[in-house]
């Protein structure tokens, strides 16, 4: 069975792009989130294998997100998506209890590699 | 011991190799059936990759892998040595003394190894080995093993960490392998640091300890899980481990007859640090004979004495300690020579006469520049083409030589070529040109001459190139010779050649001096320039064409004033000390003599700012510091 993933982003357009290489690789995207407070509810109800999140994003950014669904559920699979020279914060997502990071912009391959490691 | 000592132990170790390496090939290009030769290359080179190898310096350790390669298939007589070869090993061996150099900044690899190894092979048939690939990839992804090292001290199992070369953010990722090997057990040490690491922008290689439980392998996967990880390295067996080089002991390694004796290496800083202390030490013991002499007591007496005689024991002890044979420096003189006559069309035998001889340690690092100065001006402006030596009847080949040799308390070195000698009309006409010398000078013997040659604005001059002989330079080589409390001498013969001696103390720290006022002031005149001592007579201070001069036997020469010299206003003039340099002599007019003791050669500041009368200071007996005049320049 496929592995199911949330999409976290504030912009359309990575979604899309997200969403597009995921299901090019077979996986179920099974949810998309605008804000962090929405990744946070949505994960609850979803329970997906996986979440991709953007770092920055208006009502909750990424990091707080991953803070909050961590502390739900301690096994969550969260990958960050970060631009580049965030450093810091992505340090900060991954003390927060992100499992791993994706730079943008994304290169499919380095996107499908993270998120094995992170599932495998 | 420290990782930093078997650093440093592994630079000298190989300096030595490479001089060995050096010299076979050069009787390579001579022979190319040395059969002894190539043997000595051979194992030259594959004592480097095991040194390079036990260091974890990679890049060296293939690149030597390489060379020790073809040097098995010159042996084995599958590869033919041509002149194109023989240049390509010499580029190799440059490449190799670079990676030497640096070998602690990145295992060893610098750029020149690549285009050189892939000349060589194209040479050798282009037969690219697997291992050749493998250094090809160490060169893309040069690890700096220094990390390595730098967390010897601590605890645990050392694990290497090279991240991909693609590494986005690799300071994240740096951060995310160490946390990942803390989840598996203690991290007792990280280089470079965590922070430095996590501000990382480029892929980073980094080491680390852990003491932990966990295998190699749960080590290795947990690291790679971290994403963007090229390479990990996990030391095997128990806990910590250290780097080794097997240190080989002189006996094992020479030639039969030479260096049988067994050595210690010691830095040079100690070896400094100890040569400063034993020159407190005689100055401290000239102010206990000073003071105590007055007491006229029979045991203090004795006991300084001893104390006298047990710090010159200790000083001739240390002294000795810092000889060196000057073979040290003259060793890669060969191959510089050879480099430079190929690249000057010129034909050069270079013979090397004394290497035996030894010299302080400081003395012979300083002296390699001056002397490969004067190489190369012989080479460049003393020897003639082939083509003008067969006109003129000479050999078609030059020769050159460089010979050291003991001359009482001075060495001297020695650069003469056969050459076609320095022009001195036309050293005279750009002289008079210049303003250096009076118009009515038209006869130049060979010190007025060398004298002009080595002053600055002479050899600066345009056209030098021009000049049938010196002048590039040399005013630097003087300076940097008198420095050193030393002289230089020239003797030229047109047609004939020409040949430049460099007197040197033959220890630098401690010389022995004569000590002379004017005045209330002591100057120090070192005992290598003093002839003889004379008192000063109305029959012996004369006066010639309105200046003095001194008559001493049958022979007249310049009486100097020291008190003119020093710019005293007054003196009372009752002593003279004659000086001499090579065959010139003067003679210096002075106060009084005081005494004759062991000096510590301090350098001033002046002998550099060009105050030419100086060559250093010192501290005397008394607590009172004294000048060190210069008798090169008062000559």
């Amino acid at each position: 069975m496929a592995s199911t993933v949330l999409i976290c982003d504030d912009a359309i357009f990575m979604r899309t792009m997200v969403g597009d290489i995921l299901q090019q690789a077979g996986y179920e995207v099974v949810g998309e989130a605008e804000t962090g407070a929405q990744a946070v509810e949505k994960y609850k109800q979803l329970r997906p294998d996986l979440v991709t999140m953007d770092i920055v994003m208006p009502d909750m950014g990424g990091i707080d997100a991953v803070r909050e669904i961590v502390k739900f559920d301690p096994a969550a699979r969260v990958l960050m998506c970060s631009a580049m020279g965030q450093q810091a914060l992505v340090v900060e997502a991954i003390q927060a209890g992100a499992k791993d990071f994706v730079v943008k912009p994304f290169q499919p391959s380095r996107v499908l590699e993270a998120v094995q490691r992170v599932l495998g | 011991m420290d990782a930093a000592r078997y650093a440093e132990l592994f630079r000298t170790e190989s300096q030595e190799q490479l001089a060995e390496i050096n010299r076979a090939l050069l009787s390579l290009e001579q022979d190319a059936d040395a059969a002894h030769a190539v043997t000595t290359l051979f194992r030259a080179v594959h004592t480097l990759k095991g040194m390079a190898g036990s260091m974890g310096y990679t890049a060296l350790a293939e690149f030597t892998h390489e060379l020790e390669s073809l040097f098995e298939r010159v042996r084995s007589g599958d590869l033919i040595v041509t002149p194109e070869l023989m240049d390509a090993f010499f580029g190799a061996v440059d490449a190799l003394e670079q990676g030497v150099e640096r070998a602690q900044e990145g295992g060893g690899g610098v750029p020149a190894m690549v285009p050189v190894l892939e000349q060589l092979h194209e040479l050798a048939g282009g037969r690219a080995t697997s291992e050749y690939r493998a250094f090809q990839h160490t060169m893309e992804h040069a690890i700096p093993l220094a990390a390595a090292h730098s967390v010897d001290d601590a605890e645990g199992i050392l694990v290497r960490v090279r991240q991909s070369s693609d590494a986005m953010l690799p300071g994240v990722r740096a951060y995310m392998a160490i946390e990942k090997v803390r989840a598996l057990g203690t991290v007792t040490a990280v280089s470079p640091t965590p922070d430095v690491l996590q501000q990382a922008t480029t892929p980073q290689a980094f080491a680390l300890r852990v003491v932990t439980t966990a295998d190699a392998a749960t080590l290795e996967a947990a690291i790679r899980s971290a994403g963007e990880v090229a390479e990990v390295h996990v030391a095997t067996g128990p806990g910590r481990t250290r780097p080794t080089v097997e240190v080989p002991v002189a006996v094992e390694q020479s030639t039969p007859g030479t260096r049988a004796a067994r050595h210690v290496r010691i830095e040079t800083e100690r070896l400094d640090a100890l040569t400063d202390l034993v020159g407190e030490l005689v100055i401290a013991r000239g102010r206990l004979v000073q003071l105590t002499a007055g007491i006229g007591d029979a045991r203090v007496d004795e006991v300084v004495q001893t104390t006298a005689r047990l710090v010159s024991d200790l000083q001739r002890e240390v002294m000795t300690a810092r000889m060196v044979p000057v073979w040290q420096v003259f060793d890669r003189f060969p191959r510089m020579v050879r480099d430079a006559a190929r690249q000057l069309g010129k034909e050069v035998e270079f013979i090397v006469e004394g290497k035996e001889i030894e010299l302080d340690r400081s003395l012979l690092d300083e002296i390699g520049e001056p002397v490969v100065h004067l190489l190369r001006n012989a080479i460049d402006h003393g020897l003639e083409s082939p083509e003008t030596r067969v006109a003129v009847g000479k050999p078609r080949t030059g020769r050159l030589t460089l010979s050291a040799l003991r001359d009482r308390a001075s060495v001297l070195i020695r650069v003469s070529d056969d050459g076609k000698g320095i022009d001195r009309e036309k050293v005279l006409r750009r002289a008079h040109a210049m303003g250096f010398v009076d118009p009515s000078v038209t006869v130049f013997d060979d010190d007025a001459l060398f004298r002009c040659i080595a002053r600055p604005g002479f050899s600066t001059a345009d056209q030098v190139s021009d000049l049938s002989g010196r002048g590039v330079g040399v005013d630097a080589v003087q300076a940097r010779v008198r420095e050193l409390g030393g002289s230089v001498e020239l003797r030229t013969m047109p047609g004939m050649g020409t040949s430049l001696t460099l007197r040197l103390p033959s220890t630098l720290a401690i010389v022995r001096a004569l000590l002379a006022r004017s005045g209330a002031e002591h100057y120090a005149l070192p005992l290598t320039h003093v002839r003889e001592t004379v008192e000063a007579t109305a029959d012996a201070v004369q006066s010639m064409q309105g200046r003095p001069v001194l008559v001493l036997r049958d022979e007249v020469m310049p009486l100097l004033l020291l008190r003119d010299v020093v710019r005293q206003p007054t003196g009372e003039g009752r002593e003279i000390v004659v000086l001499e340099r090579g065959e010139r002599r003067v003679a210096l007019l002075v106060d009084e003599l005081t005494g004759q003791q062991e000096i510590v050669v301090k350098p001033i500041d002046a002998v550099r700012d060009g105050l030419a009368i100086f060559s250093g200071a010192t501290i005397l007996g008394d607590g009172a510091p004294a000048l060190i005049l210069d008798v090169g320049s008062l000559l």
